[in-house]
């Protein structure tokens, strides 16, 4: 059964319509990515699904309960960390997590603490004011305010947005072992490439989705150009984007009939430059 | 409860972390005295000094107290962290009473000390019995305050939307309230709008004991509405608080 369900869901702010008939559902245990624009409507519709907004229309379930109705019965259910830090800047990192920890009534809370503060490394600046932090060790304060509790599902606003590289490609690991330990993650980007580590995408555009698919399918939909030259002849091809168009495209040029796919994994610049960031790091 | 308790003890935490916040909330009011009794010093011996300096402290409380809580809750919906107390199962009426609460920690440790630095400064010599009957007019506006700034925060975005409530609000509150002329030279219905601030009622009890040498039990009535003001503004607060955009 589906933990969140959307139909027909509009809503709108004075002559602006955020969301223009939002319909979709979202699996237990998945890694779903809204991705859209800046203004596309995906923070609305995180906030439709934390009850913090009341829709005009449609309708939301999440784990079958209505957000507005059934807040308090859902909200021990869900984690959200919101596009700001949403944090108290004069209160530490184990401050602020406690915090929000009491207010869902967290057994164990200082031992749960000492957890999530070693999961988010933040341990070694546990007890510093949250105004002395970076913009990315805010993000992790904030992430560990959403897990405080243990939620079944976390819904984060754009959580990577003005993060590095290093720290981008280290949350995207903390969302893969939360989503390892049976959590859904629900989350919105505007960045493309995150999109990819998804296992699930669904595309939103002027408040509407225009496609809801896996990455790898959505990767399928566009063209590949090959570009092959030989002597001062340049020919270019428009293929689909699979290794087995691209392996029979080659067998043209002479690849042998037995080779059926041909994928080029070529690196990011992003990857590129974590990397040597990583190799400098190990050289200190 | 337990959440207006975990909130307070937030706001209790926040103020003492921001030492600086802290000290400018309690010596603002202190500094203005200041500068009330370099000017009471230039009036003409015989000037009824007493009829004016423990009202003036009073409203100096009652303008800090207002414009903090305003602030400070203004800057919680501005920041995202009043978002994230609903999505984490706080309730409004929770949040209210914990600010209530904690606000009013910092009210009174403004109210005796403003009232203390005006007895201190102006040589008034009072007996321990008026000084605390001067005392709980001034909290209860303390409190009265810290309501008013919890409602006005409900209607603000932004830090700056709360400035124009200042005029609004509070500067009327003193020119109608009878302490620098007496309400019944003013038109009837200036008289009536001066009847609508708390500062009105918190004035006539402190002009009784001053002047009068009555007593803070003798204005029961001006108390009881002191107090309705701060539960009306409590329900007022609760109603338009809004949880859900």
């Amino acid at each position: 059964m589906p933990v969140i369900e959307i139909a027909g869901l509009r809503k709108r702010y004075g002559k602006i319509e955020a969301l223009r008939g939002v319909d979709f559902s979202v699996e237990k245990g998945a890694i779903y990515g809204l991705v859209g624009p800046n203004g596309a409507g995906k923070s609305t519709l995180i906030k439709a699904l934390v009850g913090s907004l009341c829709p005009n229309a449609g309708t939301i379930r999440v784990f079958n309960l209505d957000p507005i109705h059934d807040r308090w019965s859902l909200r021990k259910r869900i984690g959200y960390m919101p596009q700001s830090a949403a944090l108290y800047e004069d209160l530490s990192a184990r401050e602020n997590i406690a915090f929000f920890g009491r207010a869902h009534h967290t057994l164990q809370l200082n031992k749960k603490l000492d957890e999530i503060l070693d999961f988010t490394e933040l341990r070694d600046r546990a007890n510093d004011p949250v105004h002395t932090f970076s913009g990315g060790m805010k993000k992790r304060v904030s992430l560990a305010c959403a897990l405080i509790h243990d939620p079944e599902m976390l819904l984060l606003d754009e959580p990577t947005a003005a993060v590095d590289p290093h720290l981008k490609a280290r949350s995207w690991d903390f969302f893969r072992e939360m989503a390892g330990r049976g959590m859904t993650l629900f989350i919105s980007t505007h960045l493309m490439d995150e999109a990819l580590l998804c296992d699930s995408v669904a595309i939103l555009r002027r408040g509407q989705m225009i496609a809801v698919d896996t990455p790898q399918h959505i990767l399928q939909r566009g063209k590949t150009r090959v570009v092959v030259q030989q002597g001062t002849q340049k020919q270019t091809t428009q293929i689909a984007s699979t290794p087995e168009a691209l392996a029979n495209h080659l067998h043209q040029y002479g690849l042998s009939p037995d080779v059926q796919a041909v994928a080029l994994q070529q690196d990011s610049l992003e990857s590129i430059i974590l990397s040597l960031v990583n190799k400098q790091e190990e050289k200190l | 409860m337990t959440h207006t308790i975990i909130v307070a003890q937030k706001v209790v935490h926040q103020l003492r972390r921001d030492k600086r916040f802290l000290a400018l909330s309690i010596v603002a009011p202190l500094i203005i005295i200041f500068f009330l009794k370099l000017f009471f010093d230039t009036m003409a011996d015989g000037f009824p000094v007493e009829r004016y300096v423990v009202p003036i402290a009073g409203f100096l409380v009652y303008f800090f107290a207002f414009l903090l809580c305003a602030m400070v809750l203004v800057q919680e919906r501005s920041q995202g962290t009043l978002e994230r107390m609903f999505v984490s199962g706080f309730h409004k009426r929770s949040i209210i009473s914990g600010y209530v609460i904690g606000y009013l920690g910092l009210a009174t440790l403004q109210a005796a000390v403003a009232l203390g630095e005006a007895l201190l400064l102006f040589h008034l010599d009072y007996s321990a019995q008026t000084i605390l009957s001067l005392f709980l007019p001034i909290w209860l506006l303390a409190i009265d305050s810290v309501m008013l700034g919890i409602l006005v925060s409900t209607f603000a975005r932004s830090e700056a939307q709360v400035f124009p409530f200042i005029p609004l609000f509070i500067l009327p509150s003193i020119f109608l309230s009878g302490l620098l002329i007496d309400n019944d030279r003013l038109p009837v219905w200036a008289d009536w709008l001066g009847h609508i601030f708390p500062v009105y009622y918190a004035f006539d009890i402190i002009k009784g004991i001053v002047l009068r040498g009555e007593m803070f039990v003798d204005h029961w009535s001006n108390i009881a509405i002191l107090v309705g003001y701060a539960l009306v503004l409590l329900f007022l607060a609760s109603a338009t608080l809004k949880d859900v955009e």
